[in-house]
């Protein structure tokens, strides 16, 4: 690939090409990846609301302690249904399909992502797979959790068949989506848009594209083993014919860490794009922010057995992955440190988005918190399977990723719909999921101290009063979503025109209107420096030197 | 719709002829690293059953376990020797495009796809032969899977090189502009280093 290619690839004269005028090419098989991004947040959105429904069922069935809300055959189907939901179905294509999607290509200064046709065929494994998933709920649906050891997965009956062809096909896209990125991050740059001049969301998309390129390939491999072991009958985990399950928690865990950062990796850059855009100053440590997620991502695959300490894999297995684990507070520190330092002495605005944020920092700093307690191996074997286990992942997956991604959603919704949304109801909206996010999640992990298992459709009556405040809590954070519904609506039917840069923001896709036009950037930008120099004149070609950054909302 | 591809061959029917060569350069590119990318992933679903493979003789007490016997080793070496000779055909049938030598080209591909016909007709020998079956055994659960897995990969290959030469009969590639070509090579050259392992893994190791 000679350097001239490259050139051509960024030059500024290409052509432009009117948009497609039929419906069905604009909004259903579209390969604009603007319009790919929003399909993907609709079916993603859903999908976490439906996943949602399951989690309120549970916390219904745990009102009581001997409750009959639930059968425990549903109550493991109920679990099973959220997480698999929520992981596969909600947050990884929400934080890779959605936001990396629409953002990643207007930040590096593209047309459109490498491989459009591609894009749009990704997304469109995406309801068939949904489909099939939930068509297993009458035929004998999936109950062994959201990780699906055997044998316990193996015995009840065909819902693994559907539930592992579902898996697959959303990987099938996951899989093509990074591949997609990743070439698009490599080869699309615009001109003088080196490594270190990428927006850290860039950095954030390509990385999750690394780790999702090695991990869901393995998880493939992991969901066919399950299927050939349930159609086949094939003795992969069928210790009488000399198989073992442990062989499926390595081959499942070695995705399914990773797959924990690419579910917060994105956030991580959509964190570090808010907090100096509110802040106002050029963000701490740039490039120690996008080092720390490059080695994030490298040692996330050196830890995966750290799901398995109670597998008994030995002391000489476990210890150095614990030290392993351990060490990816290092980098993770230094992101937390580095936002905090951008925060330090500034002149901080407290949007929704901004709030939204602060609420990440610490609602995942607790999270990661308990992480490195979790790491240790005594600790593990004392907490493995309670709801201190449930208190740490909501923390991190709920406290983290979702968190960040109301904040992503509340910053980058005027540019998607060129309307803003209402400032009063989105603080209203933060203060109840803060609230209630803790409240909900916090007693869990005393609970869980006080050896309450989880996947466990009664409890020991002694836990009643705190799953009561739990379940209640759980109901009105549930609750508090109305009002994120209520003022996309009231955005969309009366929100005020946003223009093309309401936050006064320095990165690439606040530099063209809001909603952007179909295609893009009529020149492309020639970039001089990092987005982050606030106070700074902008470091683009013209005319994007020349928007104003003073913010309008 | 996206604007650069819509003009160099995406959505309104413009095929590789429409484009300048710096065009189809700027997309040869793209998806050459795209193709690297999809051959990277693939790879990785061999490496997990591979692992599998070995994990599941680490834990038996003798492999193959009791009762089980290995494929024969020298008719696993015939098919071994078949699918190289394919790559290197391959390898020269790509060569005599690039030279411009369009008949060499046929030859070569021909060959190349008559002996990875032969492989899959020498697996399928195999397969009816061996003393093991997919669900008897962990040494049959590893075999048949990677075997099959890899075996599913080689057909896909000889159909990508039969449609690739009709196309190149029709026309489609040129010296310049054979793209379609050096995916389908590659690809071919991916699913013999394949079998280098597979082959160490089930007949001699």
């Amino acid at each position: 690939m000679s350097t001239d290619t490259i050139e051509i690839l960024r030059r500024a004269d290409k052509p432009i090409h009117p948009a497609p005028e039929s419906f069905i090419k604009k909004y259903i098989f579209s390969v604009d990846h603007k319009v790919v991004g929003i399909q993907y947040f609709i079916v993603s959105g859903l999908m976490i609301l439906l996943s949602g429904l399951f989690a309120e069922a549970i916390r219904v069935q745990l009102t009581g302690p001997h409750n009959t809300f639930l059968t425990p055959q549903q109550f493991d189907e109920a679990f099973t249904f959220h997480g698999t939901l929520m992981v596969w179905f909600g947050a990884i294509p929400l934080v890779t399909g959605a936001f990396g999607n629409f953002v990643m290509p207007l930040q590096i200064g593209a047309r459109d992502v490498a491989f459009p046709w591609l894009n749009m065929f990704s997304f469109w494994t995406f309801p068939p797979a949904v489909l099939i998933l939930l068509s297993s709920l009458a035929f004998g649906a999936p109950n062994a959790g959201w990780t699906e050891y055997p044998p316990v997965s193996l015995q009840a009956g065909v819902g693994i068949v559907f539930w592992t062809t579902a898996v697959f096909t959303v990987g099938i896209g996951a899989t093509l989506t990074a591949l997609n990125f990743l070439t698009t991050v490599i080869k699309m740059r615009a001109p003088g848009m080196t490594f270190t001049r990428m927006p850290l969301f860039v950095w954030a998309s390509a990385v999750t594209a690394v780790l999702s390129l090695v991990a869901t390939t393995a998880l493939a491999s992991a969901l066919g083993s399950l299927f050939l072991s349930h159609v086949f009958n094939v003795p992969f985990y069928d210790p009488t014919r000399g198989g073992t399950v442990v062989l499926f928690q390595h081959m499942f865990w070695f995705y399914s860490h990773p797959a924990v950062y690419i579910l917060i990796i994105p956030v991580f850059g959509i964190v570090s794009e808010i907090i100096p855009t509110f802040a106002r100053k050029p963000i701490f440590g740039y490039k120690l922010i996008a080092y720390s997620t490059v080695s994030i991502a490298l040692l996330s695959f050196m830890v995966w057995a750290h799901h398995m300490f109670t597998s008994g894999l030995g002391p000489w297995v476990t210890m150095p992955f614990m030290i392993l684990s351990m060490l990816i507070a290092v980098p993770t520190g230094i992101k937390i440190f580095s936002w905090t330092a951008t925060l330090f002495g500034s002149n901080l605005r407290l949007t929704t988005a901004m709030l939204f944020v602060l609420g990440f920092l610490s609602t995942f700093t607790i999270g990661g918190i308990t992480g490195v307690m979790l790491a240790s191996v005594p600790v593990d074997w004392h907490e493995h399977a309670t709801y201190f286990l449930v208190a740490h992942i909501h923390y991190v997956l709920f406290g983290g990723t979702l968190m960040g991604v109301l904040g992503g959603i509340y910053y980058w919704w005027p540019k998607v719909t060129g309307r803003l949304m209402s400032e009063k109801l989105g603080k209203w909206h933060f203060w109840l999921t803060f609230i209630f996010f803790n409240a909900t999640f916090l007693p869990m992990h005393f609970v869980g101290l006080l050896g309450m298992p989880r996947r466990v459709a009664y409890y020991d009556p002694a836990f009643h009063g705190l799953n009561l405040f739990i379940s209640i809590s759980a109901f009105l954070l549930a609750g508090a979503f109305l009002l994120l519904f209520a003022n996309a609506f009231w955005s969309l039917k009366k929100g005020p025109a946003a223009g093309p840069n309401p936050w006064g923001a320095r990165t690439l896709e606040w530099m063209i209107s809001s909603p952007p036009p179909h295609y893009n950037f009529k020149e492309i930008p020639e970039v001089y420096a990092t987005p982050y120099g606030y106070g700074e004149p902008l470091p683009y070609s013209a005319p994007y030197d020349q928007v104003s950054t003073t913010p309008t909302y | 719709m996206a604007v650069q591809t819509e003009a160099l061959g995406h959505g309104h029917g413009y095929g590789h002829e429409a484009m300048t060569q710096e065009e189809y350069v700027e997309q040869r590119d793209l998806r050459f690293l795209g193709f690297l990318l999809f051959l990277f992933t693939d790879s990785i679903f061999f490496t997990a059953y591979i692992f599998a493979a070995l994990y599941l003789r680490s834990a038996a007490p003798v492999w193959p376990p009791v009762g089980v016997e290995r494929p024969d080793v020298n008719l696993g070496a015939v098919n071994a020797i078949i699918l190289f000779g394919s790559g290197i055909t391959a390898h020269y049938a790509m060569h005599r495009l690039k030279e411009s030598r369009f008949i060499g080209y046929v030859w070569f591909t021909i060959v190349t796809i008559i002996l990875g016909s032969l492989f899959l007709g020498g697996q399928a020998y195999e397969y009816a032969h061996i003393h093991a079956t997919w669900s008897g055994s962990t040494f049959g659960a590893a075999f048949f899977t990677l075997t099959g897995l890899h075996g599913f990969h080689v057909l896909v290959g000889v159909v990508y090189l039969i449609v690739t030469l009709l196309q190149s009969v029709a026309g489609k590639y040129t010296p310049e502009r054979h793209f379609g070509l050096t995916a389908a090579t590659l690809y071919w050259h991916f699913v013999d280093v394949i079998w280098v392992v597979l082959f160490f893994l089930f007949y001699i190791y």
